[in-house]
């Protein structure tokens, strides 16, 4: 189990870096071709050029499905062998955020019909299942304090939900403010991009809500009180404030598109803090 | 009027939504900060002399910025009178929003205009014009159920030669925005009330085969019975564990296993599984041969160098402070050699040291001319007591949240309007409308609804509508 587990994930790995190649050749070559179309004054998705950019697209989305059924069952399969939710160490979760990243993006691909996401998201991705190389991989026993199966599964599935759906909006976040003005040809349409940053914090803000709570209802239980301002847990809270922030600035003229956008940077700025907190702090979370 | 002035500019301040963004923006600036920063644990920031001290090993981390963060009171962040001061504001400014849009919020859910006029039905983002091959009546009873079977309440209103149709979906969402905002609300309030009446001892430390009261009016005392320690075979802990046996005014209650993530609790109060470490069962007898100590010493604490377990207990009646230093773990210890206890003899009023030795397991030794005795190693649990009245509260605030959050962004409430008018020759003429923001998942639940009634009114083709989004990907 555990062998397959690792033989799973380097599938993943090299079919999404593979995705991400493709991706970029979509992204690239629609540019290119946008200009070309201006060249002529002709539509470019018509020509042979566009068809074929049309595949590598639909080739970059089939790669990217596969990866993540390809990190889903190495999951699977170290949670079998680990005998639980694959969530204790740095390793597990950063393939987990990966997933849950990978997850995000290809709801919104499904949703939007919108690859150039991909070009922000997917390195999150890429660059989470990087990290887990290079630190151990071998399943270790729970220390006492994680032996809670049934909150260890909830609090961090849900913890790494949240840190998807902000990957995702900050992806959205950093193509908006290159296409505020809507001057790029081959971005999608900046209010898209605001949608789709405001929809993915629609996904991320509860469940941070909810991991904050779990991860109180589980203090609670384990150390005798909800809240200790512990890094990780103080952390988690600024993330959460700055996304409440991020909700309420869309309402107030003026702060919606670009200081928004700003906001949602800010916010996986502070999301990365908080999934790497425990390493520079230690505290009560430092599990390793 | 000028008092209806200032409370009116009072009331705008704290119902703008402004307000509440720089609030959260600084409230996460302030949490940042005490996150980044070193905090002073409480006991430190009770005592100035230890919070002097405390800064002097700060200077060395944050250099010339200590005075500057101590100034701003930085290093105590999330019990400073202007962090509360924040956190007040922004209750306020909760509590003032949401009294300030309860009316136009029920109106919109329960009094909601069911007849538009033909400008909003010509002008409304998204809007759709049909003509349906049959009288009036007929094609706002056949839009009506295409609206119900997608689900919405649906009301109509008949006219002269015009029927008009309301339909909505999800109207009491619109209230998951006083559950989330409310519940921050009460999760003050319950951790007011656990700051009010409840407490918390983090170092309740009990040795084996002795009891010890909680005190703070609980009438509970607690035995430890066992302390047990398990380890895989690689080293890593497995499982930590207390017999304990709980007393209420002498009487046993209770007797149980406390392990971590296995609290046991009794009329409100908890016991957690914290830490634990040795001791060392101590015998003190005086010049006549009289036991005047026997009891085992917890070491629960450092020495001032980090290195040795070390405890302490009086001897009141000879002036006497006794403190009992722990070999070094790990490595050998050259100053107390493993299985040896040193015994520091101080005279309690001066502080000056009278006299150390170091003693073996069983050895009896002269000390300031009383005999001492190391009996044993033994063991001892560090339990955290709480009692938390406020608990309660807060979940329930925190499932109000979710509910709150849940209601907001996955049942968000949709309204539509409809108008059907009668034409000269038998035909109806349809429009559909609604109010909603540039939205490419709003227009796509418009072209469903618009689709569902066009099909209704068995419609072919599409007519002319102004729905946009959809073709902007």
């Amino acid at each position: 189990m555990f062998d397959v587990s690792q033989y799973t994930f380097v599938a993943a790995f090299a079919a999404l870096a593979l995705a991400l190649l493709m991706y970029a050749v979509n992204a690239i070559g629609v540019r290119g071709a946008a200009r070309l179309s201006l060249a002529d004054g002709g539509t470019w998705s018509s020509s042979s050029l566009g068809s074929a950019l049309d595949s590598v697209g639909r080739y970059a989305t089939i790669l990217t499905v596969n990866a993540f059924i390809f990190l889903t069952a190495s999951l699977s399969f170290r949670a079998i062998e680990a005998g639980h939710g694959p969530f204790s160490n740095m390793y597990e979760f950063s393939l987990a955020f990966a997933w849950s990243a990978l997850a995000l993006y290809l709801y919104f691909e499904v949703q939007y019909g919108m690859r150039t996401l991909s070009l922000l998201v997917l390195p999150v991705s890429v660059g989470m299942m990087t990290y887990a190389t290079t630190v151990p991989s071998d399943i270790q026993p729970l220390v006492p304090a994680l032996q809670h199966n049934l909150l260890l599964t909830i609090h961090v599935a849900v913890a790494i939900i949240a840190y998807g759906a902000f990957a995702t909006a900050f992806g959205a976040a950093v193509l908006f403010l290159f296409q505020r003005r809507d001057s790029i040809s081959w971005l999608p349409q900046s209010g898209l991009l605001d949608e789709i940053g405001h929809k993915a914090v629609m996904v991320g803000f509860p469940a941070m809500a909810l991991t904050i709570i779990l991860g109180a209802v589980w203090a609670d239980i384990a150390w005798g009180r909800y809240w200790s301002w512990d890094p990780k847990e103080t952390a988690s809270l600024v993330t959460w404030l700055i996304y409440g922030g991020y909700l309420h600035a869309r309402v107030i003229r003026g702060w919606r598109g670009t200081r928004s956008a700003g906001l949602l940077i800010l916010g996986f700025g502070a999301t990365l803090f908080t999934y790497y907190g425990n390493l520079f702090f230690g505290g009560l979370h430092g599990y390793g | 009027m000028w008092e209806a002035d200032v409370i009116g500019s009072i009331w705008r301040f704290f119902t703008s939504v402004r307000l509440a963004l720089v609030l959260i923006l600084m409230i996460a600036s302030a949490v940042l900060a005490g996150t980044l920063l070193d905090q002073a644990p409480g006991s430190v920031i009770a005592n100035s002399s230890a919070y002097d001290a405390w800064l002097e090993r700060a200077e060395s981390k944050y250099g010339v910025w200590t005075n500057v963060f101590d100034a701003l009171q930085l290093f105590n962040v999330f019990h400073t009178l202007w962090f509360r001061v924040l956190i007040g504001l922004l209750t306020a400014n909760i509590i003032a929003c949401s009294i300030n849009r309860w009316k136009g919020i029920w109106i919109t859910a329960f009094r909601t205009r069911t007849r538009m006029g033909d400008a909003f039905f010509q002008h409304a983002r998204f809007n759709a014009s049909m003509t349906a091959q049959m009288p009036a009546a007929a094609a706002a009873e056949r839009a009506r159920r295409a609206l119900s079977r997608a689900h919405y309440r649906v009301v109509s209103q008949s006219e002269e030669g015009a029927i008009a149709l309301y339909a909505d979906r999800y109207r009491l969402s619109r209230f998951g925005t006083y559950l989330s905002h409310l519940s921050l609300v009460l999760i003050l309030a319950g951790t007011v009330i656990g700051g009010v009446w409840g407490f918390h001892d983090d170092e309740f430390i009990v040795a084996e085969g002795a009891t010890r009261e909680v005190g703070r009016g609980t009438g509970l005392s607690v035995e430890l019975v066992e302390f047990t320690d398990e380890y895989d075979v690689q080293g890593p802990p497995k499982d930590f564990r207390s017999e304990i046996v709980i007393y209420k005014d002498g009487t046993e209650v209770k007797r149980g296993t406390v392990r971590v993530n296995s609290p046991m609790g009794y009329d409100g109060t908890r016991f957690f599984q914290s830490f634990f470490g040795q001791t060392a069962v101590m015998d003190v007898k005086d010049e006549s041969g009289e036991v005047i100590f026997h009891d085992s010493v917890p070491l629960a604490w450092l020495t001032r160098d980090g290195e040795r377990p070390i405890g302490s207990f009086l001897l009141p009646d000879k002036n006497l402070a006794v403190y009992v230093v722990g070999p070094r773990s790990g490595e050998t210890d050259p100053m107390v050699p493993a299985g040896e206890m040193r015994v520091e003899m101080y005279t309690q009023s001066s502080g000056t040291l009278t006299t150390a030795e170091n003693l073996t397991q069983g050895q009896t030794k002269e000390l300031a001319g009383l005999s001492v005795t190391f009996v044993r190693e033994s063991r001892f649990t560090g339990l955290q007591v709480a009692k938390d009245p406020g608990v309660k509260l807060i979940w329930i605030a925190a499932g109000l949240m979710v509910l709150g959050l849940a209601m907001m962004f996955y049942f968000p409430p949709k309204r539509v309007w409809a108008i059907c008018k009668e034409r000269p020759d038998g035909t109806a003429e349809v429009r559909i409308a609604t109010t909603a923001e540039r939205d490419f998942s709003q227009a796509k639940d418009f072209k469903n609804l618009h689709e569902r009634v066009r099909l209704a009114l068995g419609i072919a083709e599409e007519d002319k509508s102004r729905a946009e989004g959809g073709k902007n990907v």
